[in-house]
């Protein structure tokens, strides 16, 4: 068990964020938006824990204490949200391509901006960026409780009155409206809700990689999430979660394979480097077969009964 | 600000332009006919260069699978050009029959087919860097005949514009040329605007739907190819990865200048081009957000672009 | 055809209202009033401009001109959601319910306006949200029962019957407490039993929801049997205005109905 933590410690505690990260995406979607730009929160949001980390408080003996990552979690997810709302108030009248687009166009702008401002630390980026934890591992202690306050807040949600308001949005607009909801005020709160984790989730990241620059949270993110989202499940919160933790383990787990002498060397070269091409397959054969992702509320039902059944 | 330095400006910012046009009047040409956002031309276009590299017999580098690797004969470049784009009509078509049209058949959202040409960009991007490596490469140069550049101010002050960018230039006007002419004047074009309007109406009245989308394809595909090799040649093959950030600029483009609209890619491309030349120096950082500014605020203050109608909503 | 006088009970007011797209003038200078607790009827022919005329009292299309003012106050170009406030409720020509969601998530979505927890208290469960989504829920069971639904709860909306959807879209729009409640052809592509249920289904909601409403039909006797006045539109215009008995007999009915040779 240990040498198997030890191998894996890295790999786990990034399915887990990457559960986490993969909901950011969701929280839109429930409302029929998609939305790609939780990539650009989760780069500002690792920004600021690194700068406020490297930059601000001094540097003591030891560990850094997670007292002070909590703080700079809530203030990403903080600052983060201010600019979900700045940003999302105008982009949220625009109805799907547009949005889409718009939100590509913002993750690219802020990566110029991180790629050239001083306090980012310019193409470099920020590097040496405190540890709270002294094994990777540890780093559960904060992604496990992220993951299940997001899947709690989710699953919750789906239950309630703003729930279904998303919902039905995500069903038509129009008769939603005509039912009463407001779609732009909605959509915002989708929008800023998932700004506002993104930028948590990037912020323990950022401590976790222990450097943060421009490469984090870019279009090749987006591409990930969407495989997360469209090969997990698209309609309940559970599809993204199992997306995002499968999906992430899927190279490794193929890696392993291609470590079998049996493959021939470009097989086990491809398995090894080509989690894009895969999740970029996935993505297109999602699209076409199971739109709706493979775990959908109907499946959950359907296992939910067999296990209520005795025998 | 004197006249030569705004004429070089100006000059530079057409060269810039008419790169971005080229790439897009094959980006736009798929939306006018199938209203569908292909962001796999830029992977198409990168495929159009790696080919058109491998066929001028050059030797790819040491990283990838096939490192080292060339092809045992060489063409003259402007036939590699052309085999190359012939290469990346080919993969178009092939894009077209394996992820398109499958989303058509289903009567699938645009979005959901603009997802899918996501997944499909990026993983054929990845598989040329997984087959060639991601090292830069430029080509044998076939202007060597040629002067280097063009001098359109006088020589005592003179206002340089290189060769391949003139000729870039030229190029894009006579593609928009062509790809007007073929859309406006001639039965194929009109067959294709026909199905653009309306696919189901249009295949009821007996035209062959199918084979004109697959002709879109082709069109579009080796416009893709030319354009990734001219560019190629200008700026070098900076890696595969060079056709994901052509392909995000180029969403920029076609939608300033609207979204199918042929004439559009061509005044959507100059205009990023010049606004990208005429970034001032202390900003010159910043310039590669400047197409994607000009994308958000297109977006929220004219989405239908520039030349593009807007669009009525029906209840 | 000029306007009839605006009384203080009148609860909807179209006032010289007309809608352009593009080259087509879809209403042309429609003026009529609604009367508080009236059933009254809008028919004409195909394309007359009925749905038009839903469209821009209901907010998801704005007038080119004119005004629509409800119980006094001018809702001229308010949004969807903020008319559905105020208390008008609609159903669609094609119905649009939210085909993937049970039949109770349909009516208890359309709760929406009349309760008040926000995302953190519904989250939360905070004891004044559970209650309240324990009263949707039951609320939401209630109109399932008052349109014959309440056997099939949890069943998708879009595995519905056809006239069970239909029924299902009114209970939907019921749910928003309305004042007014704006039924567009409710009783397309039912049977006759179909039709005399929905009939009294809605003659006995009005009284005992002390509705006013505004139905478009296409079914003529329906309406003639239903309604205290009828309206109707040809090509976007109003050519007659009166009870049912008056209207059958108007000239210009008669020969816009004879013109259209449905």
């Amino acid at each position: 068990m240990a040498s198997f933590l030890a191998t894996y410690d890295f790999l786990l505690v990034s399915m887990v964020l990457a559960a986490v990260l993969a909901l950011t995406l969701y929280l839109p979607l429930m409302a029929g938006q998609l939305s790609v730009a939780s990539p650009g929160f989760y780069a500002l949001g690792g920004y600021i824990a690194a700068i406020m980390s490297t930059r601000i408080f001094p540097p003591g003996p030891g560990l850094y204490p997670v007292s002070l990552v909590l703080l700079e979690m809530a203030v990403a997810a903080v600052v983060s949200g201010v600019l979900g709302l700045a940003v999302g108030v105008p982009a949220l009248r625009l109805r799907g391509i547009f949005l889409a687009l718009a939100t590509i166009a913002f993750v690219q702008i802020l990566g110029v901006v991180a790629l050239n401002l001083d306090v980012t630390g310019g193409a470099i980026g920020i590097f040496g960026i405190p540890q709270p934890f002294s094994s990777a591992i540890q780093y559960m202690w904060l992604a496990v409780p992220l993951l299940l306050v997001s899947m709690l807040f989710v699953a919750r949600l789906e239950r309630t009155r703003t729930g279904r308001a998303l919902v039905a949005l995500r069903e038509d607009e129009l008769a939603a409206a005509s039912m009463g909801i407001n779609p732009t005020y909605h959509k915002v709160l989708a929008f800023t809700t998932s700004a506002v984790l993104a930028g948590a989730v990037g912020a323990v990241s950022a401590h976790f990689i222990n450097t943060w620059n421009s490469r984090q949270g870019t279009f090749d993110t987006s591409v990930n999430l969407m495989a997360f989202v469209l090969v997990g499940g698209s309609r309940t919160f559970v599809g993204p979660v199992v997306g995002g933790l499968v999906l992430t383990a899927l190279p490794e787990a193929l890696r392993g394979i291609a470590g079998v002498d049996v493959l021939p060397a470009w097989l086990a070269a491809f398995l090894r480097d080509g989690r894009l091409i895969i999740f970029g397959i996935l993505i297109a054969i999602g699209t076409v077969f199971f739109p709706h992702g493979l775990i959908t509320p109907g499946l959950l039902r359907r296992l939910g009964r067999r296990g209520a059944r005795p025998g | 600000m004197n006249r030569t330095f705004l004429l070089q400006q100006v000059l530079n910012g057409l060269a810039i332009g008419s790169v971005y046009a080229i790439f897009a009047l094959g980006y736009t040409l798929i939306f006018s006919v199938l209203r569908i956002i292909n962001f796999t031309h830029g992977a198409i276009f990168t495929i159009g260069a790696y080919a058109t590299y491998a066929l001028t017999g050059s030797q790819f580098g040491i990283n990838g699978l096939l490192a080292g690797a060339t092809l045992p004969f060489r063409l003259p470049f402007v036939l590699a050009l052309l085999g190359g784009s012939v290469v990346a009509a080919l993969a178009g078509v092939i894009v077209e029959r394996l992820a398109f049209r499958p989303l058509r058949v289903r009567g699938a959202d645009p979005l959901l087919t603009l997802v899918s040409s996501l997944g499909v960009a990026v993983a054929l991007v990845n598989i040329t860097q997984y087959l060639f490596g991601a090292e830069p490469y430029s080509y044998p140069d076939p202007l060597q005949g040629l002067p280097s550049a063009v001098n359109f101010g006088t020589a005592a002050a003179p206002v340089l514009v290189r060769t391949v960018q003139v000729v870039i230039f030229g190029v894009s006007m006579v593609m928009l040329v062509l790809l007007t002419y073929l859309m406006n004047a001639t039965r194929t074009g009109k067959a294709l605007r026909a199905v653009a309007e309306d696919m189901t109406t249009s295949s009821l009245l007996g035209i062959d739907t199918d084979r004109l989308i697959l002709l879109t394809f082709v069109i579009s595909g080796f416009l893709g190819g030319v354009t990734g090799t001219l560019i190629g040649l200008s700026v070098g093959v900076a890696g595969p990865y060079f056709g994901i950030a052509f392909g995000l600029k180029g969403l920029a483009v076609i939608v300033l200048g609207g979204l199918g609209d042929i004439p559009g890619a061509v005044v959507g491309g100059l205009i990023i081009g010049l606004a990208e030349a005429f970034v001032p120096a202390q900003y010159i950082a910043y310039r590669e957000a400047v197409p994607f500014a000009l994308l958000f605020v297109v977006l929220l203050v004219r989405p239908q672009g520039l030349l593009g109608r807007a669009q009525v909503q029906k209840v | 055809m000029s306007a009839a006088p605006l009384a203080a009970a009148d609860l909807l007011v179209v006032d010289g209202v007309t809608c352009r797209f593009g080259g087509v003038t879809a209403v042309n200078e429609v003026s009529f009033a609604v009367a508080r607790g009236e059933l009254f009827g809008l028919i004409g022919p195909n394309g007359a401009g009925k749905t038009t005329l839903f469209n821009l009292i209901t907010g998801l299309t704005a007038p080119s001109g004119g005004h629509l003012r409800y119980r006094g106050e001018d809702i001229t170009g308010l949004p969807p959601h903020r008319v559905a406030e105020r208390g008008i409720a609609r159903t669609f020509q094609n119905v649009r319910l939210f085909g993937e969601l049970s039949a109770l998530d349909n009516v208890m979505i359309a709760r929406h306006v009349r309760t008040r927890s926000g995302l953190v208290s519904g989250v939360l469960g905070l004891g004044a949200a559970r209650r309240e989504e324990h009263e949707t829920r039951e609320r939401a069971a209630a109109l399932l029962a008052l349109v014959g639904l309440a056997d099939r709860p949890e069943e998708r909306a879009r595995n519905l019957a056809y006239g069970d959807q239909r029924r299902l879209e009114i209970a939907r729009a019921l749910a928003l407490e309305p004042e007014l409640l704006l039924l567009d052809e409710p009783a397309a592509g039912m049977n006759a039993g179909e039709k005399r249920a929905l009939s009294d289904l809605i003659r006995s909601v009005r009284a005992r929801l002390s509705l006013t409403v505004l139905l478009i039909e296409h079914y003529v006797p329906l309406v003639m049997h239903l309604c205290d006045r009828i309206a109707v539109l040809n090509f976007g215009q109003l050519i007659a205005l009166g009870p049912p008995a008056e209207v059958q007999k108007h000239p210009a009915v008669v020969e816009a109905y004879l013109g259209d040779s449905t």
